[in-house]
């Protein structure tokens, strides 16, 4: 018995050992900004639905989560999501609990990121403090902080981007807007830090306004990390050696919003980008020069996925219009376009159970929805509540986007929504948040019956009941 | 993919309100507070129009409001959605009352404003600012002619405004046919049923309006009901005619909106006569307001003009209506006679 105990112990740290690996792409774990956690352990994944109450420091009107960043941490299937109340939480997916928390002194808009550094999985992420921080992702003990900008009175807006982790090195993108008469800057900087100590190694202003998160890649043996500025300057730096060099730059036709998303399966690699105007570009990641660009809708938020259908890349990227647009990564080609119920605001997941491909969205209708991949097919929607304020400016902040437990089964969604819960949703197994999505039958039938209803109830009582004189 | 006619009529529409992101960004240089500061300004400002227009060409400069009315909730208030979300977010800022005021004073700026000028000037909302109503009003005139000889013909059935009432009816079900395989509905897309439930009352009203309209006009009060009900709720109800405040494309909203509008084709304002929920508050509030339209009777050649000029049935040889009224002062302007003068109880006759 002992034995069984202690070597299936054994098996689940193997198995999670590979969870982790040294680099994490931005907020959206990989490069191709699928967001998906593989999870091969035996735990069970159900559905779950999770509130905190206590000290919420909330400035109204921001967007509540962030996108969370998944881990197999100790065995257990993590989920770290920081909120707008600048706390972060560690929440164990499988024991439905919260493992612990950290509050910051800024709110925390970007998804942190996971990697192991020297056998330990350290949680990093940003907040508006200025601070980056590094915890034990197991336990949620500090090992490190870093300011990244000097305190200063006049201080206004800072953002600071998801980290990406590449070679024990942390790529972060940092705005601070110095509000001083005398000053007023605006300074929008790459950094790149020490996983192990925090420390400095680059500090490089890239723009004046806010940048996305960065998103690195390695093409002929040599690193790179592109970052794109709010107002759509592309840059791309290689990253090989102890000083950057920039590579090629490319201004997107309008401001962005979402990150860039990177696949290098493609010939040649390309990075995908969508702009606040609803171009969707597609670059050589070699050069910056334009492969293929395509109008998707009026409006893109987030970024891309970039998934595998039939052997061949597919480029997920929702719109305000209400659709999902899916092209070929290759060619831009249009594959579907499926409109669901509501704008388009989050980036995509991708994953594939059973062989089927699967997308997931979150929309501005309060549901998000499973979409079939292949066929842009709606496969389940699910009712994620109302906004807890609804003065959000649109196209002003990225709002969480939902990220895949891959396990069979027991597969899940988590999603931070803006009625101020974390979901954990299954996909394959009966959910209590399943939405109403009405078949066109059952539209057609609901239309009969406020037909039925209206004649036959409402009317004849309002006439019957007498006219009361009103008229002076 | 293959784009329908009806695909490039959609994406030309949602392309005109895309400008609309141009005016939100220099709005958003006020963080946030445009939509307080300006919606409690601007409404005011509107509403004090009325009172501040004198008699000469006040239909125009009516309309002049009308059109500055549309232009600020679309610009504005786009967040309120329309009548519905007027109710639903007056019950939201109320709970917040204590909490977060300021999320209260954001939910409640727009229809406080809006109650606050119609307890004071009486209903000018509904006659010189509501989008919806100036939606109606300006599309009504195209057939005002036919409209007008059906009421003096005192509401016998009407071919034209049978084959009208078809009409509307047909583009409702094509177009929700299309709706309905193109995308997903979901219960909260009220719109839908308030434009269905609009369409069966044009059949009805065609056939029995002499009979019926007064009794039907209360069904405001039953939409008002269903709405504040869903507000308490927390139903999300989409709204009709909503379409033309969010800034962006909602296709069971823009249906509606156009439902309304050609329903208005064949009975004016008839959003306004048997459906808006909002004209239920607005009418209680206007009730005891400092400024009436009275009318003197020895005056009056009972030349109806009063009567056909009104859009809404108000007025009856110069008996008005109040529950009714919008305050547009038509039949002031055309009584040839002056048999109408408007009282101003604001201050008190020392006397």
């Amino acid at each position: 018995m002992k034995t069984k105990f202690f070597s299936a112990i054994l098996l689940n740290l193997i198995l999670c050992s590979c969870s982790i690996a040294g680099d994490w792409y931005t907020g959206r774990g990989c490069a191709e900004g699928k967001a998906v956690l593989e999870y091969n352990g035996d735990k069970k994944l159900d559905e779950w639905h999770y509130i905190y109450k206590n000290n919420r420091r909330y400035k109204p009107g921001l967007a509540v989560w962030a996108s969370p960043a998944l881990a197999v941490v100790g065995g257990h299937p993590m989920a770290f999501i920081g909120g707008y109340d600048q706390t972060l939480h560690a929440l164990d997916l499988a024991e439905k609990n919260v493992v612990w928390r950290k509050i910051t002194n800024g709110e925390i808009s970007s998804a942190p990121a996971v990697a192991k550094i020297e056998g330990t999985d350290i949680v990093f992420w940003g907040s508006a403090d200025r601070t980056v921080y590094a915890h034990s992702a197991f336990s949620g003990r500090k090992l490190w902080t870093k300011e990244l900008i000097e305190p200063s009175s006049t201080l206004g807006q800072i953002f600071i981007s998801s980290p990406y982790i590449h070679n024990a090195k942390l790529y972060i993108s940092c705005f601070a807007y110095d509000k001083s008469l005398s000053r007023n800057e605006q300074k929008g900087y790459l950094f790149c830090l020490d996983t192990k100590t925090g420390r400095i190694l680059l500090r490089l202003q890239v723009s004046t306004g806010i940048l996305t998160d960065p998103i690195g890649f390695s093409l002929d043996g040599k690193s790179y990390v592109a970052v794109c500025a709010r107002r759509g300057l592309l840059q791309c730096f290689d990253v090989t050696s102890e000083t950057p060099r920039k590579v090629w730059q490319y201004q997107m036709p309008h401001e962005t919003l979402g990150s860039p998303v990177v696949t290098t399966q493609t010939d040649p690699p390309m990075i995908y980008l969508g702009s606040k105007y609803g171009n969707f570009v597609a670059i050589n990641a070699y050069t910056g020069q334009q492969v293929w660009q395509e109008m998707a809708g009026n409006w893109i938020d987030n970024s891309a996925a970039i998934g595998e259908i039939g052997g061949k890349k597919v480029a997920f990227v929702g719109s305000h219009d209400y659709c999902v647009y899916a092209y070929d990564a290759q060619t831009g080609g249009l594959i579907w376009k499926k409109p669901i119920g509501g704008e388009v605001f989050s980036a995509p997941t991708f994953f594939k159970i059973g062989g089927v491909s699967y997308l997931c969205v979150a929309s501005l209708d309060n549901h998000l929805y499973v979409l079939d991949a292949q066929t842009g097919t709606i496969f389940n929607s699910y009712f994620t509540g109302n906004p807890i304020w609804d003065k959000l400016p649109k196209g002003e902040y990225l709002w969480g986007s939902p990220a895949t437990v891959l396990s069979g089964a027991d597969t899940c969604i988590v999603y931070g929504s803006f009625n101020d819960m974390v979901y954990s949703i299954p996909v394959m197994k009966a959910c209590s948040l399943t939405a109403m999505a009405r078949s066109v039958k059952s539209l057609w039938v609901s239309l009969g019956a406020v037909l039925f209803i209206f004649c036959a109830v409402v009317m004849p009582i309002f006439l019957k009941i007498p006219l009361k004189q009103t008229a002076n | 993919m293959n784009t329908t006619w009806l695909d490039r009529i959609e994406n030309f529409i949602s392309n005109m309100f895309s400008n609309i992101k141009l005016v939100e960004k220099g709005l958003l240089g006020l963080e946030g507070s445009y939509v307080e500061l300006m919606t409690v300004l601007a409404l005011g400002l509107l509403a004090v129009i009325p009172i501040l227009t004198g008699q000469k060409n006040r239909q125009f400069w009516r309309h002049v409001n009308q059109i500055f009315g549309i232009g600020i909730f679309i610009f504005v208030v786009f967040t309120c959605l329309g009548v519905f979300g007027m109710i639903r977010n007056f019950y939201r800022g109320l709970s917040e009352i204590g909490r977060e005021n300021i999320i209260a004073l954001y939910y409640c700026s727009v229809p406080v404003t809006i109650l606050v000028t119609s307890m004071l000037f009486g209903p000018a909302f509904c006659g010189w600012i509501c989008p919806t109503g100036a939606l109606q009003e300006f599309i009504s005139v195209l057939t005002r002619k036919h409209t007008l000889a059906h009421k003096n013909s005192g509401y016998r059935f009407s071919k034209k405004l049978f084959v009208t009432a078809v009409f509307v009816a047909a583009v409702f079900i094509l177009w929700m046919y299309r709706l309905s395989v193109t995308r997903l509905f979901f219960i909260e897309d009220a719109s839908i049923y308030w434009s269905e439930v609009l369409i069966i009352l044009l059949f009805v009203l065609v056939f029995r309006m002499r009979q019926w309209d007064f009794k039907l006009r209360r069904l405001r009060v039953l939409s008002f009901a269903i709405i504040t009900a869903g507000a308490v709720m927390s139903m999300r109800i989409t709204s009709p005619v909503h379409f033309g405040f969010a800034k962006v494309y909602d296709p069971a909203s823009f249906l509606s909106t156009v439902i309304v509008a050609l329903s208005a084709l064949v009975i004016p304002m008839v959003w306004c006569k048997y459906l808006c929920p909002w004209r239920c508050a607005i009418a209680w509030a206007a009730k005891h307001s400092v400024r009436k339209i009275k009318f003197d009777q020895s005056k009056c050649v009972r030349c109806a003009k009063c009567n056909d000029a009104c859009l809404l049935d108000a007025v009856d040889y110069g008996k008005i209506n109040r529950n009714e009224c919008h305050l547009c002062f038509k039949c002031v302007d055309i009584c040839p006679a002056n048999c109408f003068y408007i009282e101003d109880n604001w201050m008190p006759d020392e006397n």
